[in-house]
């Protein structure tokens, strides 16, 4: 399950910064990845839709990492 | 009087292509880009034709990473504006401090539709979080100054039809009174969504098979789409650096009716056209043409008639007047923008696009509308107009520059 959401995740960069997904690694800082913050709200949109949960805003800020975003998303999934 | 104002750049996207070389050419041809609808996902749509952009791939034009963050009104203005600024031959230091006013009826609704889509239709809890920064009214002007890096006054006019004249008259405002040195002006629309075509359609002025204004079997109005954006600069900013005037932007009309939501006005929209006239120091005899507003609807077409004759008297007989929406459609909040370039080429080259498709004069269309073909001569001033609904007017008046 984590690799799906690691995919998903890495996919969503890929399409929102126009990147190849071999070029995004789960320890990718997303400021070295040209990441701002709308582009951040677009991928977690991707996200969010994808699984169907639902990121606080609080958590959002608290993002640096593409690991960031995956084990975010995958506690989410594990409280559902 | 302040400063004078003259064109130096052109550019334009419409349904005669991207760029202002396919627009002249289908200008002088005499050819229209009326076509059945390029495929479009609307149940029941009972509009079948429209001046689309043909196969308008924005990624041919724009950079590919930029087009997340662009509607296609956005688009449209950028790639018009890039090849103003290119055409116009500024550098990006001359024009880092210009305005840029671009006009829009519509702004970026195919972004809001699918939203709307994605929400009512679709029942999804979730939209795009783009859904804001592509598809306010705003974005397109925001996106030319993003992306040229232009940083003087810049925002957007809206006056449905009309807003890209209001647009150019605000910016050739802030040249005349020294705020800028060279303002980009013009306009953009994109309105080939399925909720727009629908709520056009039941206005019932859409033609099912072509536009021919001023004819007496004229249907109604075709939409079209593009953006038509042009470099204005103060005379003596363009002679200082030696640049090439198309011609000079010799005046401006405005006025609104007060009168009806829809229906013109022969006494405001006449009132537009000796306000311009006036404005620009010009009499009707010292026109040669006018680029008129032309839909092919019922009512503008009788009323712009009467309006011009209204104010030109016994200069009306020799006076030619075309409607190049008949080839372009009518772009909406771009259409005023695409008819000043064309009539700019008219000033500049010589000669009167015609309207096509005109078959015999309807009841109340008593001008010489330059029917069908070209025609080659001298001009050495014209006007176009926009008469809008709501009744806001804009008529801009162009010189031929010496």
């Amino acid at each position: 399950m984590s690799l799906d959401i690691e995919t998903v995740v890495i996919s969503a960069i890929a399409t929102q910064k126009q990147l190849n997904t071999a070029s995004i690694k789960r320890e990718s800082r997303l400021q070295d990845l040209g990441v701002s913050s709308l582009d951040a709200i677009t991928i977690v949109y991707e996200v969010e839709e994808a699984f169907d949960v639902e990121i606080p805003n609080a958590e959002l800020e608290k993002l640096e990492t593409v690991g960031d975003i995956v084990d975010g998303i995958g506690s989410l999934l594990a409280d559902k | 009087m302040g400063e004078r104002i003259v064109i130096t750049g052109l550019g334009s996207v419409s349904a005669l292509g991207v760029g202002v070389e396919p627009f002249r050419s289908a200008l002088l041809a005499g050819t229209a880009g009326i076509r059945n609808l390029e495929k479009i996902d609307c149940s029941g749509l009972r509009v079948v034709i429209g001046a689309q952009v043909p196969h308008f791939k924005a990624a041919d034009h724009l950079d590919e990473a930029l087009l997340p963050y662009l509607d296609r009104f956005s688009q449209f203005a950028l790639i018009a504006t890039k090849e103003a600024l290119n055409d116009s031959g500024l550098t990006a230091g001359q024009y880092e401090n210009a305005a840029a006013i671009i006009g829009t009826g519509c702004g970026g609704k195919e972004t809001d539709e699918a939203t709307y889509s994605q929400l009512y239709r679709d029942g999804r809890s979730r939209v795009h979080p783009l859904t804001i920064p592509k598809g306010m009214p705003s974005a397109a002007a925001s996106q030319v100054s993003l992306q040229m890096k232009i940083k003087g006054p810049v925002f957007s006019v809206t006056s449905a039809c009309s807003s890209s004249g209001h647009a150019i008259a605000q910016a050739a405002l802030m040249i005349r009174h020294g705020l800028v040195d060279v303002a980009i002006a013009g306009g953009t629309d994109a309105p080939f969504t399925c909720g727009l075509l629908k709520s056009w359609d039941m206005l019932r002025v859409l033609s099912k098979d072509t536009c021919r204004p001023f004819s007496k079997d004229r249907s109604g109005m075709v939409l079209g789409e593009g953006a038509g954006i042009l470099v204005l600069e103060s005379e003596r900013h363009a002679k200082a650096r030696g640049a090439d005037i198309y011609a000079e932007l010799a005046g401006f009309g405005m006025s609104s009716d007060a009168g009806h939501i829809t229906d013109p006005s022969v006494d405001g929209a006449a009132r537009t056209i000796g306000l311009c006239l006036q404005d620009a120091q010009l009499s009707p005899a010292d026109v040669q043409y006018i680029n008129a507003h032309g839909t092919a609807t019922q009512a503008n077409d009788v009323t712009e008639t009467a309006a011009i004759s209204k104010i030109f008297k016994e200069n009306a007989a020799s006076l030619a007047v075309s409607s190049t929406k008949s080839m372009h459609g009518h772009a909406l909040g771009a259409a005023g923008g695409l008819e000043l370039v064309a009539t700019v080429l008219s000033v500049k080259e010589g000669f009167i696009p015609p309207t096509v498709n005109f078959t015999e004069a309807g009841d109340g269309c008593d001008l010489d509308y330059v029917p069908k073909e070209v025609r080659f001569g001298s001009i050495g001033a014209a006007l176009s107009n926009s008469f809008a609904f709501g009744g806001l007017n804009a008529v801009l008046a162009v010189r031929a520059f010496q």
